[in-house]
């Protein structure tokens, strides 16, 4: 994986990031503090991805940062927003329009073809996608032929490649994709990953992504690492050997 | 969003058509009655206009009464001498009397003929077809005292010919005819099941007793004249008191008084529709709770993706629309057919409606689209802003959805709109006002099914305790089901408890009304034998009866009960007349002041207490009274008596009576007889009355009994319109078993994996499903007999006197819940046994 070229002088906006990012649950004695004042930027047109161990807060970040959980104290950003500012309405907008989602499982409306699933957003916002990006995708993810078909009568990887369609069909600021290939087969997990690479490196698509596997990891320009609430670690060009390598220090 | 809505919709065909069915059967009824009823008018009115559109002008005395309610006005005949004057003005082509009274035919088997309610009419026949509104197809017409003219439905029915001879029964003495010849009433083959007798203009005038004198007379102007100067001419050359009005007038007023009882009989159904209709309500409400929350994720994955909570508002509403929509099709449709069929049903009860097209306006197809969506979309606004409140995390696998019942909130509102029931109850009940009656028990519904959920699980709990004793492990899952959400539980069975609690309701009051009506005549009539003619609309008969009776050896007493209309103080009301020879032995009369008999028979009115207490009348007041044969006068207070239902509320002497009213008929004669009532006696009566076949000769106890049967005629009827309502009640619970079924599928996968038989399986949802249905009807039970009581007991002032629980109909119903239960759960049940064991535990 080459390095891409660092920003000139003048300061690049970040896609998101945290600022002394604390979200507990519970009370009293079974207060949990899932994140434990994290500070964390992910950069405009790179792939990153989070690793941890199960209970590390790496889904619970994803989740504040997104927009979908509200921290108990701390800021987070998507670009120059504020996400805290936001009211409901301001943050369905932004997921609407400036976020996208992978998710392991369960990404598309069952009861909607493949093709309308795409163009879902879209609708969602009154507007039309852009014909040529659409086609595209499409034929870039090879799905063509599944446009009409329900999520019901498609495979797990083409799910996942109908919703990596959707999730860059907007164009979106930042994607969030939390462990995309936890369900898939290794041909459809690399496949996807490949696909995800490709859109960063190609169209310039900023990438979160939320993984425990190394070789997931090993696709990603930098990995952040997490454990117990906190960002302990990061690794920039990774490998699935120096991934598998920090993790093993971690655990120590 | 649309697209996703639709497509949502169609996903679910099945879950949401029977959600619909409810909805449907609702609209069937409404639209129905509405067709229904807009085709008897518009028969009537084509009717009326038809008979009365050659008649341009009616001469006939001016209205009795001046508040006349519902119905045509009283009016006096005028004199013959009019005629001449009449044939005298200038434009005038023919003009010609005409009279109406009481005459019944009596069948070739000997019993009179009636047709379920409707009136004996006998008319004089005109000779001109363009003045007459009997239209001869059959024979001549009637040109001796002897001939008479028969209905063609009367005729068919009993197979009389022209030439045949009929005894008619009459204001005086029965005779016999010759039927001279076969009518119609305009197009029809009688008048909406009336019988129609008709004769030549002086026999008619004889029998109804109108010698020298005519109800109407009827004018036809010469052609091309100026109608309005004819009619200025006519009333020039009429004596005071008499009006000349046009034919368009009297057809007009004719289908008026067809159109209040009509509005009277749809108002009655639509009532009953409505009910269905807020049974449906609850139904959908339920189904669609229960669809958001099966869809909870799918509706968080939206929001995730960015719909709005407008959008997805808006979604909800929107499915729920459509169905609405095309519930309210599918029920127009059916309403139509339903109003032939009942149309086919009035014809086997004998009641032949003129023949006419099937009314269908532009009204009825907007009713039906207004309430069948108008219920669906309220219904389903509750569930709607439930699927707003979803967060979108919910749509990730890990989320653990807080099932916040807010129950708090949901205790202190259902308490609240409950207590507003019940005061607006009170208030309509002591007022009283329909409407408020209405609101109040639709609020405390609505309440009680809020609050159901707090008792809903003690309650499952303790119904459920023997089935899981008799069933195992089947009854004791099902227990746990029905107490695993009882808000689930509760509002499922929320319909069934309306629809109970509106049966208990009814069971009650009836039987209040039954015991009352049954000790209110062993107050009121002390004589053996009650003679009564049920069969005619109105129940008159001649009052020659009374010397008939005489006859019969060993009576003491003989009274004959006259009945009237007449305008007491300005306003109208009911005046009923009672022999004064020994009256205390065929009627009681308790005294509180003044005097009874003596009274009477001086030419004094009595009043009943409840009336001299709201006029603040008493005994020596004078009033002022009028009556449409003699005018206006004054009366004097004889004496005020106890409240007697059979009596009503004012009493005079039938010399009194009889000299105040032209050829009245008796609607009662009563008799008593030395040592008592006795088969021997009655059959002595029969024999002295045999030329009277539409009478009817009772003992005290058979009278009763007679009542009580009308008022259960009139439950039955009640319980088969409330029926409806608890077939869509039922209709609810089905859907939610299926969808609990279609929830639980892994859960069942799981019982059936770990070995469970397809037998337990059934037993167990059948189980769920009694203790749901026995939930519903417990409570629906406890808060109808409530309803019913409280309404007995605001009846008191009317004649509602006991008040009667009658607990082992109540503990019927409550079975008869159980059983639909059980049957209810048939579909269900089965649908779950069959599931495929590995399927359903890979299903999520």
């Amino acid at each position: 994986m080459a390095l891409t070229d660092h920003a000139p002088s003048a300061p690049v906006l970040p896609a998101a990031r945290a600022v002394d990012l604390v979200k507990t649950y519970g009370k009293g004695d079974a207060a949990v503090r899932a994140l434990d004042g994290v500070n964390v930027e992910f950069e405009r047109g790179r792939f990153t991805a989070v690793m941890g161990p199960s209970g590390s807060g790496k889904s619970t970040l994803m989740h504040c940062m997104a927009g979908l959980d509200v921290p108990t104290s701390g800021r987070t950003f998507v670009g120059d927003q504020e996400i805290g500012l936001l009211d409901d309405a301001g943050l369905t907008q932004m997921r609407r329009d400036r976020i996208g989602f992978v998710f392991q499982s369960f990404n598309l409306v069952p009861t909607l073809s493949a093709g309308e699933n795409i163009t879902l957003p879209a609708d969602l916002a009154g507007t039309k996608v852009d014909q040529a990006w659409f086609d595209f995708l499409i034929d870039q993810l090879g799905i063509r032929d599944r446009l009409s078909h329900r999520p019901n009568e498609m495979s797990g990887g083409q799910q996942q490649r109908a919703a990596c369609a959707r999730a860059l069909i907007s164009r979106p600021d930042l994607i969030f994709a939390d462990e995309p290939t936890g369900n898939l087969d290794s041909n459809s997990s690399a496949e996807m990953l490949s696909f995800l690479r490709r859109s960063v490196t190609e169209f310039g698509q900023s990438i979160v992504m939320v993984t425990h596997d190394p070789r997931g990891a090993a696709h990603a320009d930098r990995v952040v690492f997490l454990a117990d609430g906190q960002v302990v670690g990061e690794l920039l060009s990774p490998s699935a050997d120096s991934v598998l390598e920090q993790m093993k220090q971690l655990d120590t | 969003m649309w697209k996703a809505t639709i497509k949502g919709l169609l996903a679910h065909k099945l879950r949401l058509a029977l959600t619909g069915l409810a909805i449907v059967l609702g609209v069937t009824f409404v639209s129905g009655t509405l067709v229904l009823t807009d085709t008897l008018h518009n028969t009537f009115t084509t009717l009326f206009g038809h008979i009365y559109q050659n008649i341009d002008f009616e001469v006939r005395a001016k209205a009795a009464f001046t508040n006349n309610g519902s119905g045509t006005a009283t009016r006096k005949p005028i004199p013959q001498s009019i005629v001449t004057a009449v044939r005298g003005v200038p434009g005038v082509a023919y003009a010609q009397g005409s009279v109406t009274g009481y005459a019944q035919f009596i069948a070739p088997d000997g019993k009179a003929v009636s047709t379920g309610g409707a009136p004996n009419i006998g008319l004089s026949f005109d000779p001109n077809p363009q003045l007459s509104s009997l239209h001869l197809t059959r024979g001549t017409a009637p040109t001796t005292s002897s001939d008479v003219l028969m209905d063609v439905g009367t005729a068919n029915k009993y197979h009389f010919r022209v030439g045949q001879r009929v005894r008619i029964l009459l204001s005086g003495p029965p005779q016999t005819f010759t039927i001279r010849g076969l009518v119609k009433f305009g197009t029809a083959d009688n008048l909406a099941g009336a019988t129609i007798a008709g004769f030549d203009l002086p026999t008619a005038q004889r029998l109804f007793g109108e010698v020298g004198r005519y109800d109407t007379i009827d004018v036809l102007a010469k052609p091309g004249v100026d109608k309005a100067s004819v009619q200025r001419g006519i009333a020039q050359v009429l004596p005071a008191g008499v009006e000349v009005v046009t034919g368009q007038t009297v057809a007009n007023e004719q289908t008026n008084a067809i159109n209040q009882a009509l509005s009277f009989f749809s108002t009655a159904l639509l009532v009953f529709a409505f009910i269905s209709l807020f049974v449906g309500g609850f139904t959908i409400f339920n189904t669609f709770s229960i669809i958001v929350g099966q869809r909870t994720r799918e509706l968080a994955l939206l929001r995730v993706l960015g719909a709005s909570r407008r959008q997805v508002f808006r979604s909800v509403l929107l499915e729920a629309t459509i169905l609405g929509i095309v519930a309210s099709l599918v029920g127009l449709g059916l309403g139509v057919l339903t109003a032939v069929g009942l149309e086919a049903l009035l014809k086997g009860f004998g009641i032949t409606l003129p023949s006419g097209p099937l009314v269908f306006e532009s009204r009825t197809v907007v009713a039906a689209l207004v309430v069948g969506v108008g219920v669906t979309v309220v219904s389903a606004v509750s569930p709607a802003r439930r699927a707003v409140r979803i967060p979108p995390v919910a749509a990730l696998a890990d989320y653990r959805g807080g099932e916040d019942e807010s129950s708090r909130r949901r205790i202190v509102v259902g308490t609240v709109i409950a207590a507003l029931g019940i005061v607006a109850l009170a208030f309509g009940l002591t007022k009283p006002a329909i409407q408020l009656v209405g609101v109040g028990a639709l609020a405390v519904f609505i309440g009680v099914g809020m609050l159901a959920p707090v008792v809903a699980r003690p309650m499952s709990s303790a119904l459920g305790r023997p089935l899981a004793g008799l069933l195992g492990i089947s009854g004791r899952l099902g227990r746990e089901n029905s107490m695993r959400s009882p808000r689930r539980t509760a509002q499922t069975a929320s319909a069934l408890m309306v629809g109970l609690a509106l049966v208990s309701t009814i069971a009650v009051f009836g039987a209040s009304l039954s015991r009352s009506a049954t000790s209110s005549v062993d107050q009121a009539i002390s004589a053996d034998y009650i003679v009564t003619n049920p069969g005619s609309g109105g129940g008159g008969f001649s009052g020659s009866v009374a010397t008939a009776a005489a006859r019969v050896p060993g009576l003491s007493a003989i009274s004959t009960v006259y009945s009237g209309t007449f305008e007491f103080q300005n306003s109208l009301s009911g005046l009923t007349s009672v022999s004064t020879d020994h009256l205390s032995q065929t009627v009681i009369l308790r005294m509180v002041a003044g005097r009874g008999a003596p009274a009477l028979s001086a030419g004094e009115l009595l009043i009943d207490s409840s009336t001299a207490n709201t006029k603040h009348l008493e005994v020596g007041s004078v009033v002022a009274v009028r009556f449409a044969e003699t005018g206006s006068s004054t009366m004097r207070i004889g004496g005020i008596f106890k409240p007697n239902a059979l009596l009503g509320s004012f009493v005079v002497g039938d010399g009194f009576f009889l000299s105040h009213f032209n050829n009245p008929l008796a609607v009662a004669v009563l008799l008593r007889a030395r040592g008592g009532a006795s088969g021997a006696g009655e059959a002595a009566v029969t024999t002295a009355l045999k030329a009277y076949p539409n009478l009817t000769i009772q003992t005290r106890a058979q009278f009763e009994k007679t009542q009580q049967a009308q008022v259960n005629q009139l439950l039955g009827l009640v319980y088969a319109l409330l029926g409806l309502a608890v077939v869509i009640a039922l209709i609810g619970i089905v859907n939610t078993l299926m969808l609990s079924v279609f929830e639980r599928t892994h859960e069942i996968g799981l019982l059936r994996a770990v070995g469970m038989r397809r037998r337990q399986v059934r037993a167990m949802i059948r189980s769920e499903s009694v203790i749901l249905s026995l939930f519903g009807a417990v409570i629906g039970v406890v808060v109808g007999t409530a309803l019913g009581v409280a309404f007995a007991a605001s009846l008191k002032e009317q004649g509602i006197t006991d008040i009667v629980v009658p607990v082992s109909n109540l503990i019927v119903f409550l079975i008869i819940a159980a059983l639909l239960g059980l049957g209810a759960a048939s579909f269900p049940a089965r649908r779950a046994a069959k599931l495929d064991v590995l399927a359903a535990i890979a299903a999520e």
